[in-house]
């Protein structure tokens, strides 16, 4: 589903990744790991095709991304949900309309956005906040809106880059329950994070990143 | 791209113009007095494209004839008009006759002329041309032909100053293209920057469709939108406007040069059809040249 290949990039004179060899299969459930700066929020960025590898090969479903079109490209990200560190929510839209905004792409029947997007909302537990704006939400919360953006398609592959770093234990263990229930619909995910409470109490499969390099990964 | 899309296209172009409503408002007074100019200028063209006109209708000349011309010479003269296409002789002037007319218009001050010695004035004949076929009367190839006729001493045609007023109308005309094609350009800009205001302010937004699958098409066609309805507004707005001062400036009859009464008229609706598509393209692609070049997300 997701193959790398001596995968390099640069940002000018700064390696964020160097010769990064990584294969995810249908269907896994991945936590990239390492310290701030290793360059697992790049490495997510390359996946997505929001950033181009300075060298190297980026596959997913035997697409190269390096080879791909703007539209098709545009295409791709609609199978791949990514909930972002920063949430990337826009503050003049409200709960609901941020979360429908991943649908309204598509060109689906209106009908069928309200559905999924209370149901996404739901899965999240935000139903009842659907009409407040991000602005009035804490920072888990706008977390949880992010997430609920990233599953409301069904994506085939879901990137996160650190989703509970706003959370309360309480809530990291609902939101990686939610994660796992995504990942059992059939559902690719890669997680990046920093967290080692997350990575203790999880079986997934483990890659650690440091310096741009993968030095470990554990495959349970 | 699906049909059922538009609906949004339309609701998003509509929601960009009512959050930046200012930045609009500049941008759509601008376009309207800048399309105003133009139209005032077009009014005025048609106008006077219309004034000439009808004073070419019927074309008056005078042939004045050498002292002491024979007989013979005059009936050849007259010969020579009667063949003329679309001439009639309104009447000859013999040369006591042109006195007592000049006396007459003289009024009071007909005394002047007691004391000549003799008639200075040349007999004439009178002609009046009306056009055949539609076809306009050449009339400088007219004075120019009949000044070669043995026996004629001079040429003058009432409307001989519309010869110089046609130069002037081609000169006017040149302007205007110039005039319109500078402010096409202006229009053009304004809708460029406008669109182009209301896209950075749209800079997030954008940054996030993309993220989540929107196709540039996607993005750019609200903007689009947005840039043709800037252009009906402006296009809708400038005629409406052009149209009221013409009911205002038509209810006075047009006096000009003591010459004659003359009605002043609209431009013709499909002048003002043009005007608006012209606005709407106008619109149309300044917004698609400002986000031709913004999508590289």
């Amino acid at each position: 589903m997701i193959h790398l290949f001596h995968l390099y990039k640069n940002f000018g004179p700064n390696i964020a990744l160097s010769d990064v060899n990584l294969r995810v299969h249908e269907g896994e459930f991945v936590f990239i790991s390492g310290p701030s700066g290793a360059g697992k929020t790049t490495l997510l960025r390359l996946i997505f095709g929001a950033e181009r590898p300075t060298s190297g090969h980026i596959l997913i479903n035997g697409i190269n991304l390096n080879r791909i079109s703007r539209l098709k490209l545009d295409l791709l990200r609609r199978k791949i949900g990514f909930v972002f560190q920063d949430f990337k929510l826009l503050p003049a839209k409200t709960v609901f309309e941020n979360v429908a905004l991943a649908l309204e792409v598509t060109g689906e029947r209106r009908s069928l956005i309200r559905k999924k997007t209370r149901q996404s909302l739901k899965l999240v537990g935000l139903v009842d906040k659907e009409q407040a704006y991000p602005l009035e939400l804490s920072g888990g919360e706008q977390q949880r809106v992010a997430i609920a953006r990233a599953i409301v398609k069904d994506p085939l592959i879901l990137l996160a880059d650190e989703p509970t770093g706003n959370l309360d234990p309480d809530l990291t263990k609902d939101i990686m329950v939610l994660f796992k229930s995504i990942h059992m619909k059939g559902a690719t995910v890669v997680i990046a994070t920093h967290s080692r409470e997350l990575l203790e109490d999880t079986e997934q499969g483990k890659i650690f990143l440091n310096r741009g390099r993968i030095f470990e990964e554990k495959w349970d | 791209m699906g049909l059922r899309l538009w609906p949004y296209f339309l609701r998003q172009a509509l929601a960009n113009i009512i959050s930046n409503r200012i930045v609009h408002a500049i941008g759509l007074g601008t376009m309207v007095v800048s399309l105003l100019i133009f139209c005032t200028f077009l009014l005025l063209l048609v106008n006077l494209n219309a004034w000439v006109g009808e004073w070419g209708h019927s074309l008056t000349m005078s042939v004045y004839l050498q002292d002491g011309i024979s007989e013979v010479g005059r009936d050849n003269i007259e010969s020579v008009v009667r063949s003329l296409s679309g001439a009639q002789i309104r009447r000859f002037i013999s040369k006591e006759r042109a006195l007592t007319e000049f006396r007459r218009a003289l009024g009071s001050q007909a005394g002047l002329i007691d004391g000549l010695s003799h008639n200075p004035l040349p007999a004439s004949f009178e002609l009046v041309f009306n056009e055949v076929e539609g076809k306009k009367v050449d009339a400088r190839g007219i004075k120019q032909d009949l000044e070669k006729v043995e026996g004629v001493e001079e040429v003058h045609y009432s409307e001989e100053w519309l010869d110089r007023f046609e130069g002037l109308m081609k000169m006017i005309r040149l302007v205007g293209f110039i005039i319109g094609g500078l402010l096409c350009m202006g229009v053009l800009f304004i809708v460029m920057n406008t669109i182009k205001l209301t896209i950075y302010s749209r800079k997030e937004e954008i940054e996030i469709l993309k993220l989540v699958g929107a196709t540039n098409w996607f993005v750019k066609i609200p903007f689009m939108l947005e840039g043709m309805i800037q252009g009906i507004m402006s296009g809708a707005l400038a005629l409406v406007i052009l149209f009221l001062a013409y009911l205002i400036i038509s209810t006075e009859r047009m006096h000009f040069l003591d010459l004659a009464v003359f009605d002043f008229i609209f431009i013709p609706n499909e002048y003002a059809l043009s005007i608006f598509l012209l606005s709407v393209s106008l619109g149309l692609a300044g917004s698609f040249i400002a986000v031709g070049r913004f999508f590289k997300v």
